[in-house]
């Protein structure tokens, strides 16, 4: 559905994104990754066709991201969503309708059916007097007043509270369910696992691991070993009445039973803890800093 | 460009800034409109009757004087006890005691006093020997003033054929002028942008003088006729349409609050990065800058539109017509385009101030300057307004005069709009840069390969034609200065008209290849920088030679015209060698001069600098010894 | 950096007012140069005097500095000499019976070239001889007349300048400084609320009213600066200006008001467009209704300037600075409402 293809930005001297490439499917919901100014944005408005890229292509259903065909397909939410203050939210859905050519009262009834989903009141209130939760409602209709096929939304669920945070996330996935392909890019880690397919990490403008979670989790994850023993082995903690020992590989934990039972004790029991991708993140970044790993990764 | 796009976005801009202004906004607006209306009333009825110079000059005088009555008829003197103290204590400044002047005038403020008293008493005298009985005694002079054409004269103004005869106002349309003279000049005092408040003041004073010195001066004057009987000497009036440029000024004062509302729409749609969902929409780009400012050109022209009507209705201005509205267009145009760069540059909404109320000034002069000059010299056909003028005072306008005076601010304008809309893209919009940095954005959004200087060059060239004709409009009073310089028996204006054209165009065929490498588009090699050069030169030069329209208005006519064109007309008789040379010569001169800036603009911006003062140099060199001995 | 921002602005604002100024001034000097050809050293006017009168109209030209005639008895003659561009105009005067009641006058038909860039200088010239010839005319007649006509005055050279200078670009080029101001503080006012910084400041330890006084002093104390090096400018030209004090004074009266309707204006619309809109209209409308009172401001900066000042012009000074401070004390206790109420 999105094909990106060695994509390239620079500004004066300043490269922005390397040369990315990657592929979205139809459906599938993928997120870019990583810290402030490594890209994520860039790369997203070159997808919308905002940001002519330096070299490379980007195609969206096999339209170039620059035509007028492409954006009527595209649903696009920029980080910060500035909205006309002085309209409501109806007549700024109107406008938006109008220009993405909507009958009027599929319109009507798209953008009520959009709000009442998102349970937006105030319906006639200047958006210029709401809420910034209330106004990233809106622009979250916006980008859905055109029906579009593919959302590219820009840090969703950025600089809003913990409860609009999940309001929205949620309401992303319920999009995804309903057969919508999504690009997201986020920072925040927390919410992204519950909903990826697939995911790149992008630092200092250049995609440094991708993949889906288990297979990054392979990869830069560690899955750690928690052993409870009865007796004190070396490394352990006491903890619960019980002794634990973190290990990270079988052969340890087997080790670790050895030594227990040597000391006339056992293993009560063994948990396992995969890392989460918030590690999984803080890794690459440092792998990043150490040497770029890639993960190979055929592409469709 | 799709037009049905393009008005829906129209259609938004309107209904969108509908809501920006609410009720109350609207009823102050209405009542500020209402309270205009009566200021302009309560100073066409000169109810107030306060001068802008009343009471400047002190006169001791009492009544028993005859200049008494003279001071008393003039607000601009304050009237003191004669008092010869009050003169060495420098509170009075004449001091008379019957007919005999008492003071010595020393300083410039005693001498303009003195001057001024001697216009008031010749207007006294007129006044007072109207109501004498012997009328034969009292204005023993009658005039009749014929305009004829000096037969061998090749300075044909097109309009001149029905010129003696075939205008002026009837009496009573010039007599309602002089009152929406006056008034036009005092609502223009406080002027919107503070920049037309110059020329309006002025412009006003004058209608006071004028006002004072005959009420039917205008009707009789301004185009005494020969079978007009009756006429005295003071009723002769030089052939300069005041009321019609008064009346012109009118279309102009307008188009300062239309641009000032359209710089703001622009604006704020790059203040936080508002603009840009609407470039993610399948609408182009075109669609979304044609689209936000057809209503103000939809507004401005409706405007000027409702003024003809009013004043062809009104029996102001009775044969005002399409053509007054279609010779504002490209002035409509000229001031939108100009603010859209403006608000494509500026970087906050002080700045855009500052950018409003240059384009103001700039393109009011630029507009009203020329017209001044309307019935003098076909110099003025380079404004569009002077084609207002001509249709309000009921001369015809040829087609050449028409276009000569649209087409250069038309594709002026398309110029300024294709340089703002290369910043209208997510890039340049959002980005806060210094304004001379956003222009060399703007210009180098147009450059992609070597050849583009060639482009650009001729692209620029509406603007250089715009600007020179501005120049030489301008330069045009000094004219008739004449300076000796170098022996060579040139004009100063012609010098200064050298020097201003030079500077345009070494600019117009340097800045966007300096803008070029600032942006690394080109190699910064000296093969490179040549190459560019010389394809810059080219460029101008064949752009320069498409324009030979320049000859539709007789402006070779005139020396300066000549002066400025020189290159551009061959003088006849020449032999085809000599010719064929003179044609070649500007090319090299353009692409030598070109290549000298661009070689320095490859090396940095002092570089740069330095390189096209020395272009400037040689330019100006060879124009002038071109003009000294050719012409 | 904020000095740095605060010096650019002044930069602009001056390099456009001297762009107001120079055009102002242009457009005068332009006007009154085609006027007054002797303003201009365009070389003479060369008339051809022919008719009966002929002699009269010699006498009245030969005063004139800027007009050589040459009579002609042989009309003809005049005529080829115009055709020939040797004369710019040409007088023929007869002595015809009055057609506004006994006796004789002197009926004079003016040849002048049509659109020539001369003709309006020739024109002018040509009034000016036939002003001659009529006052001398009358000098002969004053036996017939009810009154004498008043003698004029002697010529003096005098600046043709000076009323303009005093009356209009002093004015101008003071008033100009206030209306930049107020503009710019409708725009400072407008933008941190369009761009929603005015809440990031209200977080600060600051109310809205300091914020709005820091603003309001700035623009303030802007414009006399200003005023003041237009007035410095013009004595190192020579112009000198009189109650230098006093006018900086009203200046910065007048200078308060403005700002004061630009900061209300900023405030109750929130909105630059508008408030910009109605600022200029207003202001305008200010400027131009104050011909009703007894002196326009204008009037009162150009007799300060040119030292002719009554009691009256101070009277209005005392009144700008009384209205100065009234208004903006006004403006805090609705400033203060405001943002109690939006708080």
């Amino acid at each position: 559905m999105i094909d990106a293809r060695d994509i390239r930005k620079e500004y004066g001297g300043f490269v922005a994104v390397q040369g990315s490439s990657f592929s979205v499917d139809r459906g599938e919901v993928f997120g870019i990754i990583g810290p402030n100014g490594a890209g994520k944005t860039t790369t997203l408005k070159m997808l919308a066709g905002l940001l002519e890229p330096t070299s490379g292509s980007a195609e969206i259903a096999g339209l170039d991201t620059e035509t007028a065909e492409m954006r009527q397909q595209l649903g696009f939410l920029p980080e910060e969503s500035p909205l006309y203050e002085e309209m409501t939210p109806i007549s700024y859905l109107k406008f938006f309708a109008d220009l993405y050519d909507v009958d009027p009262d599929v319109a009507e009834e798209r953008m009520h059916d959009t709000l009442d989903k998102l349970e937006l009141e105030h319906r006639d209130r200047k958006l210029g007097d709401m809420s910034k939760g209330m106004k990233r409602k809106v622009a979250i209709a916006r980008s859905l007043i055109n029906d579009p096929d593919v959302l590219i939304y820009d840090e969703p669920a950025s600089g809003l509270d913990p409860l609009t945070t999940n309001y929205v996330i949620e309401f992303t996935e319920q999009l995804a369910k309903e057969g919508k392909t999504i690009v997201f890019s986020a920072h925040n880690l927390f919410h992204v696992e519950s909903i990826c397919d697939r995911v790149v990490i992008m630092n200092e403008g250049e995609i440094v691991a991708r993949g889906d979670l288990e297979e990054l989790q392979a990869e830069y994850g560690h899955t750690r070993y928690h052993v409870y023993t009865t007796v004190d082995v070396p490394d352990a903690v006491q903890e619960n009445g019980s002794y634990k020992r973190v290990v990270e590989s079988m052969d340890a934990v087997e080790e670790t039973r050895e030594r227990a039972e040597a000391n006339g004790g056992d293993v009560v029991d063994i948990r396992t803890e995969e890392s989460s991708l918030e590690e999984v993140f803080l890794n690459v970044a440092e792998a990043g800093t150490r040497g770029t790993r890639y993960v190979e990764e055929d592409t469709e | 460009m799709q037009l049905d796009t393009l008005l829906r976005v129209a259609k938004w801009e309107m209904t969108k800034n509908a809501g920006g202004v609410d009720k109350r906004t609207i009823v102050v607006m209405a009542l500020s409109l209402v309270a205009m209306g009566a200021v302009a009333a309560i100073a066409v009825s000169g109810g107030a009757g306060a001068g802008m110079d009343d009471g400047i000059y002190r006169i001791g005088v009492d009544e028993s004087s005859p200049y008494y009555g003279v001071a008393a008829d003039d607000s601009t003197f304050d009237i003191r006890e004669p008092d010869p103290a009050a003169i060495e204590r420098r509170q009075q400044e004449l001091l008379y005691r019957g007919t005999q002047l008492q003071s010595v005038p020393r300083t410039a403020k005693e001498r303009a006093a003195l001057t001024e008293l001697r216009d008031s008493t010749a207007q006294y005298n007129d006044r007072t020997l109207a109501r004498d009985d012997n009328q034969t005694a009292a204005f023993p002079v009658s005039v009749t003033l014929v305009y004829e054409q000096q037969s061998g004269s090749s300075q044909l103004d097109p309009r001149s054929g029905d010129g003696s005869d075939g205008s002026g106002p009837s009496a009573g349309g010039s007599d309602a002028s002089d009152g929406s003279g006056s008034s036009t000049g005092g609502s223009g005092d406080g002027s919107d942008t503070g920049g037309t408040g110059g020329s309006a003041a002025s412009g006003g004073g004058d209608g006071g003088t004028a006002g004072g010195s005959g009420a039917n001066l205008g009707a009789i004057g301004a185009r005494l006729t020969g079978d007009v009987q009756g006429g005295t000497p003071s009723d002769i009036s030089p052939p300069f349409p005041f009321e019609s440029l008064v009346l012109a000024f009118l279309y102009i004062v307008p188009m300062n609050f239309v641009i000032q509302a359209y710089g703001s729409s622009m604006l704020s749609e790059r203040l936080n990065r508002r603009g840009e969902l609407l470039l993610v929409t399948p609408v182009s780009r075109g669609d979304i800058i044609g689209g936000k400012t057809l209503p103000y050109l939809a507004g401005a022209v409706g405007v000027a539109a409702l003024i003809t009507a009013a004043l062809r209705f009104g029996n102001i201005a009775p044969a005002g017509s399409y053509v007054a509205v279609l010779a504002v267009v490209p002035l409509v145009v000229l001031f939108l385009s100009a603010t859209f760069c403006g608000a494509m540059f500026a970087r906050s909404f002080k700045e855009l101030t500052f950018v409003t109320v240059t384009i103001t000034v700039t393109l009011t002069s630029y507009a009203f300057v020329p017209a001044i000059f309307t019935d003098v010299t076909p110099i003025a056909l380079i404004s569009p307004l002077t084609l207002v003028v001509l249709d309000l005072t009921g001369q015809s306008v040829g087609l050449s005069s028409f276009v000569f005076s649209t087409v250069p601010p038309l594709l002026t304008g398309l110029v300024l709009f294709g340089l703002g809309a290369g910043l209208y893209r997510e890039e340049d919009m959002f980005t806060q840069r210094p304004i001379p940095l956003k222009v060399l954005d703007a210009l180098a959004g147009g450059i992609n390969s070597r050849r583009s200087a060639l482009k650009m060059s001729i692209v620029l060239l509406p603007l250089v034609i715009v600007a020179e004709l501005a120049a030489i409009a301008f330069l045009f009073v000094l004219d008739s200065v004449s300076l000796n310089v170098f022996g060579t028996n040139q004009s100063l204006g012609i010098v200064l008209v050298l020097g201003v054209i030079v500077v345009i165009e070494e600019l117009a065929k340097s800045l966007h290849v300096y803008a070029g490498y600032e942006h690394a588009r080109y190699e910064r090699t000296l093969r490179s920088a040549l190459g560019v050069g010389a394809l810059s030169g080219l460029g101008f030069f064949i752009g320069e030679k498409g324009l030979l329209i320049a000859r539709l208005s007789d402006l070779e006519s005139l020396p300066i015209g000549e002066a400025a064109l020189q290159g551009a007309t061959l003088p006849a008789g020449l032999p085809l060698w000599v010719a064929g040379l003179l044609f070649m010569l500007p090319l090299a001169l353009h692409t030598v001069t070109a290549a000298i800036s661009s070689v320095g603009a490859s090396r940095g911006r002092r570089a740069y600098v330095a390189a096209l003062t020395v272009a400037i140099v040689i330019h100006f060199a060879y124009n002038f010894t071109v003009v000294s001995t050719l012409v | 950096m904020r000095s740095l921002s605060r010096e650019k602005t002044i930069v602009l604002a001056l390099l456009i007012q001297l762009f107001v100024a120079g055009f102002s001034s242009f457009l005068v000097v332009g006007l009154t140069s085609l006027y007054d050809p002797s303003s201009v050293a365009a070389g003479e006017v060369e008339m051809a005097v022919t008719g009966d009168a002929r002699e009269e109209l010699e006498a009245a030209a030969a005063e004139q500095d800027g007009t050589s005639v040459t009579a002609f008895e042989n009309e003809a003659a005049a005529q080829r000499a115009f055709d020939q561009r040797r004369v710019d105009a040409i007088l023929r005067g007869e002595y015809v019976p009055s057609t506004r009641g006994p006796g004789e006058q002197i009926a004079v038909t003016a040849v002048v070239p049509e659109g020539s860039i001369r003709s309006t200088l020739i024109v002018v010239e040509v009034r000016r001889v036939l002003n001659a010839l009529e006052r001398q005319e009358r000098l002969e007649r004053t036996p017939y007349l009810d009154q004498p006509p008043v003698p004029l005055p002697d010529t003096v050279s005098a600046s043709q300048y000076f009323g303009f200078t005093y009356t209009i670009l002093i004015p101008l080029l003071l008033f100009l400084p206030p209306f930049i101001s107020g503009s710019v503080a409708v725009d400072t006012v407008t933008e941190e609320l369009e761009r929603g910084t005015m809440e990031l400041l209200r977080v600060a330890p600051v109310s809205l009213l300091d914020i709005i006084d820091g603003k309001a002093l700035g623009m303030v104390l802007l414009a006399p600066a200003q005023a003041l090096m237009w007035l410095a400018l013009l004595s190192t030209n020579g112009i000198a200006v009189s109650n230098p004090a006093a006018i900086l004074l009203f200046i910065t009266a007048v200078t308060v008001v403005v700002v004061t309707l630009g900061v209300v204006l900023g405030i109750t619309l929130q909105n630059r467009r508008p408030a910009q809109l109605l600022f200029s209209v207003l202001t305008l409308v200010l400027f131009g209704g104050a011909v009703i009172l007894p002196e326009h401001p204008a009037t009162t900066v150009a007799k300060l300037a040119v030292d002719s000042p009554t009691l009256l012009t101070y009277g209005h000074v005392g009144g700008a600075v009384l209205l100065a401070v009234a208004g903006y004390a006004a403006a805090r206790l609705y400033i203060g409402r405001v943002a109690a109420e939006s708080l």
